[in-house]
């Protein structure tokens, strides 16, 4: 079932929000971390409600005012939100002050504000939104299982409107830990450069991404999600019939095609399913890469799936984003997003 | 007093998050909540926690928080009957 888009908002890495270009003048990073550009949140929410959000409240906030205020939907039937992390500053806000506190006296607002949910729950307060609203939290599933329930809830009410969003943020504690992993590169000089080194790691990154979604094409809409897949742990063979089945259940084959966007993290350990994805299924078509932008984190296909939608609308792939340059005109876009050689997804966009 | 109340406006600042106000904004009498700053039952529950940090005390009554947080001076005046340090 086609799902149309009606608006889109993305507060990410690099300056996607306003009026810009399409990644006219993609932002560099030195090290190993990427950081959102955000917006003034005052444009989006009263000070004195500001005040008790922590950064990623914010940045949800700010994204999904983005998406309906383009959609021209005030209020949506529901909210969707996938995150693989939640609401990370408050829990690290919550748990150091347990320890700090010796287990006594705890503020309650972090507390309150470390679920995953509050983010959804954030927005609905503040829209006075009593509709449908979940959360969904499957690692790098996050935002595609938001996106299958929007489809699903869409196939029964296609006359709904949901706001549909993937959201990740990153804090110095959560960044401490996770570079314990030995995930993320040790030296980068510039996040631009991520793909022109082979090595182990990638860069560390964030973004707050909404849309809004409905199953009911309106003149203005010019991009539909066509299907969402997922794999865990699939192994190579495994990978590429799913792919091949994926585009076949959308009277599709690998040759239809006009643009690949690949997430490759940079990381030469988990990179090499994507490279042979690329090679083996789509030799001819036009090739992007996008988390020398983004950063990796687990809803980092919901930067993926803003950056497809609007390369349909505007049918401009941005420089930096080019692995294998166009020849055709963008219809049909495929997200393939691999996870640390675990999780696999694939997103479907197509022009309506 | 006087120190008692400048030192609890910043801590209530801090607190809160009243990022935008200043200790000189906040009167020692104004109400705190609703028509004064426009705090809420939450905020009642960080100002339990702040009298826990701040000055060891426990509120024995909850009840009656909202006479004790009318205002700065309450509080100071509630915090001095309390302590026991």
């Amino acid at each position: 079932m086609a799902v149309y888009v009606k608006g889109i908002g993305n507060i990410s890495p690099q300056k996607t929000w306003g009026d810009t270009t399409l990644l006219s003048s993609p932002l560099a990073y030195v090290g190993d971390r990427l950081s959102c550009v955000e917006p003034d949140y005052s444009q989006f929410v009263d000070i004195r409600q500001l005040r008790r959000m922590s950064r990623i409240l914010k940045m949800g906030v700010a994204a999904g005012s983005m998406a309906l205020q383009e959609s021209g939907i005030k209020v949506p039937d529901g909210i969707i939100t996938g995150t693989g992390y939640g609401c990370l500053e408050d829990t690290g806000i919550f748990l150091s002050k347990m320890v700090e506190n010796n287990e006594n006296a705890l503020n309650p607002t972090p507390f309150i504000q470390s679920t995953h949910n509050t983010i959804g729950s954030q927005i609905a307060l503040l829209l006075q939104c009593q509709g449908y609203n979940q959360t969904y939290t499957q690692s790098a599933f996050s935002f595609e299982n938001a996106l299958l329930d929007a489809t699903l809830e869409l196939k029964d009410n296609p006359a709904k409107s949901f706001l549909v969003g993937g959201i990740d943020e990153i804090t110095d504690l959560s960044h401490t830990i996770q570079h314990r992993f030995g995930i993320f590169r040790d030296r980068s000089v510039s996040s631009l450069d991520l793909f022109n080194t082979s090595t182990d790691g990638t860069l560390n990154g964030e973004g707050a991404s909404y849309f809004v979604l409905s199953g009911e094409k309106g003149e203005n809409d010019t991009v539909c999600l066509d299907s969402v897949a997922t794999f865990y742990k699939p192994g190579m063979q495994y990978l590429m019939d799913g792919i091949e089945n994926f585009l076949e259940s959308a009277s599709l084959k690998t040759v239809d095609i006009d643009l690949l966007l690949i997430g490759k993290s940079g990381d030469k350990r988990f990179d090499s399913e994507a490279e042979e994805v690329s090679s083996r299924l789509f030799k001819s078509c036009a090739i992007g890469l996008f988390k020398h932008l983004s950063g990796e984190y687990p809803t980092a296909s919901a930067f993926a799936f803003w950056l497809g939608a609007r390369i349909i609308q505007t049918q401009h792939i941005p420089q930096a984003v080019i692995h294998r340059k166009a020849t055709r005109p963008q219809r049909n876009i495929l997200v393939y997003n691999p996870y640390f050689g675990e999780y696999h997804s694939l997103i479907l966009l197509r022009s309506c | 007093m006087e120190q008692l109340m400048e030192d609890l406006k910043r801590q209530i600042i801090e607190a809160l998050n009243l990022k935008h106000l200043k200790p000189e904004d906040i009167g020692d009498e104004q109400p705190l909540f609703v028509e004064g700053l426009g705090l809420d039952s939450i905020d009642a529950l960080e100002l339990i926690v702040l009298l826990q940090q701040h000055y060891s005390i426990k509120m024995a009554n909850p009840q009656d928080g909202p006479q004790i947080f009318k205002s700065v001076k309450t509080i100071a005046e509630y915090i001095r009957a309390n302590q026991t340090t």
